[in-house]
């Protein structure tokens, strides 16, 4: 993985002390909490129901075993002994003393991480395929772009102060798992005809109140002009985005109102008096940069292993562990692991500081000292090998991580809500334990198969509910909890947004509803249809009639 | 430079008085220019509907892009300096046939979350090569001078409330940069080819 050098090291010391100023002088009397606000905020620190929340960045998701030590370690220190993962491949930590939030960001310095820019209107943390380097469909590993924009996009003086807060996500797969069309800017990167490699680049797309699948803006960029063309757009952006509604201030709005071709124009224009300027990269920086990403030191080794295979025979819950938390691996030999991070029982995304100790020393011991946050809130170890598969799963499941429900209607995202979050109108985790408890028999979780599960407790769609397979909206009537619910979402290349359902459904009836859903799906399916396939086959109607059964 | 832009100069098309434009007329005493505490005498006028030239104090004044637009020559032949703001909500492309008359631009803030005189400023150096002063006023405060230095400002009248002693810190607070912009700033990766 990247690893920093003395510039990356000056900054980040520098923000951390810069911080640590802006801290004192307001402690001081001398910086008022509303001139504060923005400036803890463009340093990943809200201000929530309870107290006061930081948000740590992992840069495309990917983590070391000794920066995981950290996260726990901060976790206990200064916490209260857990961490939750974000769908932005962050970490968050609830209870931290705004005193303490200067030495934390000290402490994490020394392992190469920061909250610089996970928050404020500002260019947000680069995600990324969470299985980048190892997947089975990788054309090109995104990762080396991913950390080039990230670079530029640090502390970029002039787009610090925008109308709303802008995300970049890049994916190089044929399967999009980073949902590039719901980003701001969605990079996918590709080649053209002559084998250069380049950039179809989408924009204007998001969730939040005005969910908008992204349009393409360019279909063919040379990757030497990334940091031009994203400087273009963010320049018009930032001089024409709205800034009289922060409801309409994203640049979804922006792109929609000029139409996808003047939108173009304008970039085109603006790029033109720079476009082969000082932005250009080089064949020798992509290769530099590729150099921090390199295939891990693999080992030749058979296919699959007997006594793995042996296991799976006489273990079920090893088995539905393989099957549902471990996928195909690009090298021989090897398999991707999954660990959820949705116990029953637990908020989905939460581990503890005895979690993540755990995980960074699963990870040194079976996977290179890595580990991937997903933006689905799970972890990942890329690289196992076959044969310590058992090894492993008796470890995680020795720390109550090897829930084996990845991909399951039980695997679902979903946002703090009203137990945490101040913008909330409605709770999150308390639903999602009432779903889990609706399932509880895996055996029909896994006869129901994928079903990607997303939930929001407000329209700003942090849970991201528009593109869920299920999507679950909480709404505040009349001061109760409500929910609404639609069907049909995608993050994928497929991109679409879920179709409502119908009017809004009270709390305790949310679990039967989407047993409903589901049950619809089971009657309707064919072959191996997932949930969404028999949607797109028989629409919406059939799942309403079930759902509103008995209000009819 | 670009020829891009005339100049839209017709009256009922050009905006007054927005939320976007300071609301009262900005006077300080010092200022912060080239990095240094220095005197200051600029009365900053506030667009209004019916501002007119004979409204104006004496001595130097800076008055918004409208009036400058329309009453350039009464401006030039009155005593005492005159710059040209250029609110959030103009753009400079609309002064480029102006700019070889003006040596100094202001940029008033009327909130310093608005991002667009950064874009301003960064515009005006780059793209317009405009070589005068480029002063921030309005809501500038400590914090916000690093990056409005790197984007192009290089003067700075801050509110009375703030001690320009403390804040002559923002300009050394970070010692280094990843990407270019319109100060000795270099991209990161074209510093790490010449080491490689």
């Amino acid at each position: 993985m990247y690893k920093y050098d003395g510039v990356d090291k000056a900054i980040v010391s520098d923000r951390v002390e810069q911080f640590r100023g802006q801290v004192q002088r307001h402690l001081a009397g001398k910086l008022s909490a509303a001139d504060l606000a923005p400036l803890r905020l463009r340093n990943g620190l809200y201000m929530q129901i309870h107290a006061h929340m930081l948000r740590v960045s992992i840069p495309y998701g990917l983590l070391n075993s000794e920066q995981m030590r950290a996260l726990a370690q901060v976790s206990r220190q200064y916490d209260k002994g857990y961490g939750h993962f974000t769908t932005r491949q962050n970490i968050q930590f609830n209870w931290p003393a705004l005193a303490d939030v200067p030495d934390i960001l000290k402490d994490l310095s020394n392992v190469e991480m920061h909250a610089i820019q996970t928050s404020g209107n500002c260019i947000r943390n680069i995600s990324s395929d969470h299985y980048a380097g190892v997947a089975t469909d990788e054309i090109i590993d995104p990762r080396p772009y991913c950390e080039i924009i990230r670079q530029w996009s640090t502390l970029h003086p002039e787009f610090y102060w925008l109308p709303r807060k802008f995300k970049i996500a890049v994916t190089g797969a044929t399967n999009d798992r980073a949902a590039v069309q719901f980003h701001d800017i969605g990079l996918e990167v590709v080649h053209n005809d002559t084998q250069e490699i380049g950039f179809r680049v989408y924009v204007g797309g998001g969730l939040g109140r005005t969910p908008v699948i992204g349009k393409v803006i360019k279909e063919f960029l040379p990757r030497a002009d990334i940091l031009s063309y994203c400087e273009a757009i963010l320049r018009v952006y930032n001089l024409h985005g709205r800034r009289d509604n922060k409801y309409k201030a994203r640049i979804k709005i922006l792109v929609n109102a000029m139409g996808i071709d003047g939108f173009r124009d304008e970039v085109e224009a603006e790029w033109a008096h720079f476009k082969d300027g000082e932005l250009k990269l080089h064949d020798d920086d992509f290769n530099t940069m590729q150099s921090f990403f390199p295939k891990p030191d693999y080992e030749e080794l058979d296919a699959g292993d007997e006594r793995v295979q042996q296991w799976r025979g006489l273990d079920s819950r090893f088995k539905a562990w393989f099957d549902n938390n471990t996928e195909a691996h690009i090298e021989t030999g090897y398999r991707i692991v999954n660990i959820s991070l949705k116990e029953h029982g637990v908020a989905p995304g939460d581990a503890t500081d005895a979690q993540m100790d755990a995980i960074a020393d699963i990870a040194e011991q079976y996977s290179f000292g890595e580990i991937r946050v997903t933006h689905e809130q799970n972890l990942v170890l890329a690289d196992v090998r076959y044969k310590d598969l058992l090894e492993v799963w008796k470890a995680l499941d020795a720390q109550r991580l090897a829930t084996a429900n990845i991909g399951s209607v039980n695997d679902m995202i979903c946002c703090p809500g009203l137990d945490f979050c101040s913008l909330a109108n409605a709770s999150s985790i308390s639903v999602a334990k009432q779903i889990n408890e609706e399932f509880n028999d895996f055996d029909e979780l896994y006869d129901i198969g994928e079903v990607k599960l997303k939930m929001s407790g407000c329209m700003n769609a942090c849970g991201h509910h528009h593109v869920g397979h299920i999507g679950i909206l909480g709404v505040d009537k009349k001061g109760e909890e409500w929910y609404q619910l639609t069907v049909g979402g995608d993050a994928s290349n497929q991109a679409a947004l879920g179709t409502h359902l119908g009017k809004a459904i009270a709390k305790d009836e949310v679990g039967g509803a989407v047993r409903n859903i589901l049950e619809v799906y089971q009657a309707n399916r064919s072959d191996d249809e997932r949930l969404l396939d028999t949607f797109r086959r028989v629409g919406i109607e059939p799942f309403k009639e079930k759902v509103y059964a008995e209000d009819a | 430079m670009t020829t891009k832009t005339q100049a839209n100069r017709s009256i009922k098309a050009r905006a007054k008085a927005t939320p976007d434009r300071i609301q009262s007329d900005i006077k300080n005493i010092k200022a912060i220019v080239n990095q240094e505490i220095v005197d200051s005498d600029i009365h900053h006028v506030a667009e209004t509907e019916d501002l007119s030239v004979a409204d104006l104090p004496s001595g130097d004044i800076s008055v918004p892009m409208n009036m400058w637009l329309d009453h350039k020559s009464e401006l030039q032949a009155r005593d005492g300096h005159v710059s040209v703001q250029i609110a959030a909500d103009e753009f400079p492309d609309d002064l480029v046939s102006e700019l070889s008359e003006i040596n100094r631009i202001v940029l008033p803030m009327v909130t310093h979350v608005d991002g667009r005189s950064y874009s301003h400023a960064y515009k005006l150096r780059k793209q317009f090569e405009f070589k005068g002063e480029i002063r921030a006023i309005g809501d500038v405060k400590y914090d916000q001078l690093g990056f409005l230095t790197r984007t192009g400002c290089n003067a700075f009248e801050l509110p009375e409330s703030e001690d320009l002693e403390v804040a002559l810190n923002a300009f050394t607070e970070m010692s280094d940069v990843y990407q270019p912009s319109t100060d000795d700033g270099r991209l990161i990766f074209s510093r790490r080819r010449t080491v490689h």
